[in-house]
């Protein structure tokens, strides 16, 4: 369904001295300097997949997306969606796909909204009984009803963020991006919206791409997911994998009786962790140890503690995915430099 | 066609609807288009009060030339006006993005959007002129002098139009543009009156760098003295459908380079 293929993206850049005399210099000779927003990346996503298309800040999740909704032309490599080039075929495809870039409303904004829906329906050509249908499935789903008559100017984010997912469902398209569709969002707005993209892709097999920072998004949500960082893939694959793979981070956390007898290095001393698999966080009489339960059993762990000090308090949680992703990003950092 | 239509009626219907909701903001801008207007002819009338003729046309020749000037003025602005969002800010916000993923042509849809009703100043004053001054300004009047002057105004806007999406798109590059625009717009003061009246380089630069002389003072010469059909109308048909040409090719070359803004 959607192929991409060594997408690669150079923005120029001037580069200015600070301050206006900098600005002007600027002007009379302008220094160039190449920005790779995205190195090199590739992934595929089969139809009526939800993939989970992760990063942190400045990965160059966004260019990639509006590389492959045909917003931005890739300097090298190539995307694919439904055998449609964006950039070429631009008209036919848009009809297929659907986007919401969260930081950014598509909607006509002094326009109630009901009109703004009307306009989409002509552009896109749905038919009035479709119309009608979809209208009604997705003011129930996204709850427009309260705010439908309202401009779009007066509407709070999480209504105007309901309000722009439902615009790009109205002409049921086969693949949507939807680009960090939760930001800034309360939970009862987000529940609506998962609970939207999910009716989407069960009824209609709609295939979805989702950049988020809320991992309940994706753990809910996501078949699959892809990382980038830096602008080249980190990861490909399911959650469940990543779980596997990545998984075997433990947090011990325990309150001392005694805490000026133990110190940090004190509790390091004993342990034969590399500095990769041992995190330790002291504060007051509490500790936080993060360990590699591989390198070192939680069963030793816990009798090499028990052994050292008194403990007034102590227990051991699974990593989530946020820590996992956490240690994926960090190691991401540092395999570049 | 039936489609471009509709979609061009219902998108200008809902810039009218806006208009309605920021009336104070319309009754400004309609008013200070009346101002210009009025400073302009009040020009003309004061020059006249000094000499009888300019170069060679008399007051209400000259009248009639500011006249039709107006009218592919206001055609165009009436029609185009998004063309500035799109150098000053669509482009640099990043807000042009959404024209591309939508069914329509992102040209077609910019231009669509808005509906400038302030270009009724001008179509009043054009029209307003033309009337007033015919009587006098001893026109040419056939059934081909009229015919063509009527067939050749909408290639007069277009010259205006074309030279907008040019400048506009420059911004694909440059990010923000909307001074150029201002700049190369600017040079339609010189269509207002006959060209004989300037010096030899700046007449060659109205009627072939930037070609603002066919948008008044030419297209008007037919009608007034039935000479030159061939340059006077069909020089701006012809130079207003090579300079769309390249404007489209400038725009289509502009979307590839388009560069989106942050998050």
């Amino acid at each position: 369904m959607i192929y991409a293929e060594h997408l690669r993206k150079e923005f120029k850049k001037t580069i200015k001295d600070p301050g206006l005399k900098g600005s002007f210099k600027a002007l009379f000779k302008p220094k160039k300097e190449i920005v790779v927003a995205a190195k090199d990346v590739s992934f595929h996503v089969p139809e009526g997949e939800i993939l989970g298309f992760i990063g942190p800040n400045g990965a160059g999740k966004s260019t990639v997306i509006k590389m492959l909704t045909g917003i931005l032309t890739p300097t090298s490599g190539e995307c694919r969606i439904n055998g449609k080039i964006p950039t070429n075929d631009r008209k036919k495809y848009v009809r297929e796909i659907g986007a919401v870039f969260g930081q950014r409303t598509q909607l006509w904004w002094d326009l109630p909204l009901q009109e703004t829906y009307n306009v989409l329906k002509e552009i896109y050509e749905v038919d009035d009984e479709s119309f009608k249908k979809r209208m009604a499935f997705l003011s129930e789903v996204l709850e427009l009803d309260k705010f439908i008559r309202s401009p779009v100017r007066t509407l709070s984010l999480g209504q105007r963020m309901r309000a722009d997912i439902a615009a790009s469902m109205l002409h049921s398209p086969k693949v949507l991006f939807l680009d960090e569709p939760t930001i800034g969002l309360d939970v009862v707005v987000k529940d609506n919206i998962r609970q939207a993209i999910m009716k989407l892709n069960k009824e209609e097999k709609t295939t979805v791409i989702l950049t988020t920072h809320d991992i309940s998004d994706i753990e809910l949500l996501c078949d699959r997911i892809v990382m980038i960082d830096k602008g080249k893939n980190v990861y490909d694959g399911s959650l469940h994998e990543l779980r596997e793979n990545f998984g075997q981070t433990r947090e011990l956390v325990f309150e001392t009786v005694d805490p000026k007898a133990l110190t940090e290095e004190k509790f390091r001393k004993g342990l034969t962790l590399d500095e990769s698999d041992l995190e330790i966080k002291k504060e007051n009489n509490s500790f936080r140890v993060r360990f590699n339960s591989k390198k070192l059993p939680v069963g030793e762990m816990l009798s090499y503690t028990l052994s050292l000090t008194k403990v007034k308090d102590i227990s051991v949680k699974d990593a989530d995915v946020e820590e996992i992703i956490r240690s994926l990003y960090r190691q991401g950092v540092t395999a570049d430099e | 066609m039936r489609r471009i239509w509709k979609i061009y009626r219902l998108l200008a219907a809902q810039n009218l609807k806006r208009i309605m909701e920021y009336r104070a903001d319309f009754l400004t801008g309609a008013v200070s288009f009346l101002i210009d207007q009025a400073v302009g002819i009040a020009f003309i009338f004061i020059i006249f009060t000094q000499i009888p003729q300019l170069s060679g046309f008399t007051f209400p020749q000259i009248l009639f030339i500011y006249g039709f000037s107006q009218i592919p003025k206001g055609l165009d602005h009436l029609l185009t006006d998004n063309l500035w969002c799109v150098g000053y800010f669509i482009v640099r916000k990043g807000d042009f993005d959404k024209y591309l993923i939508r069914p329509i042509n992102p040209l077609f849809h910019v231009i669509a959007e808005t509906f400038q009703v302030d270009a009724v100043g001008e179509l009043i004053v054009g029209f307003g002129l033309l009337i007033y001054a015919s009587p006098d300004a001893g026109l040419h009047i056939t059934v081909w002098t009229v015919l063509l002057s009527v067939i050749a105004v909408p290639f007069a806007a277009l010259i205006y139009t074309s030279l907008k999406i040019m400048t506009s798109a420059l911004a694909f590059w440059m990010k923000s543009s909307g001074f150029i625009i201002q700049m190369v717009y600017g040079m339609n003061e010189f269509s207002k009156y006959p060209t004989t009246i300037y010096s030899l380089p700046v007449r060659i630069f109205v009627t072939y760098i930037i070609p603002f002389a066919f948008t008044g003072y030419y297209l008007s010469q037919y009608i007034l003295t039935g000479n030159d059909p061939w340059f006077n109308i069909g020089g701006v048909i012809v130079i207003s459908s090579v300079l769309f040409v390249i404007s489209i090719f400038i725009w289509n070359k502009g979307i590839s380079a388009y560069e989106s803004a942050g998050a």
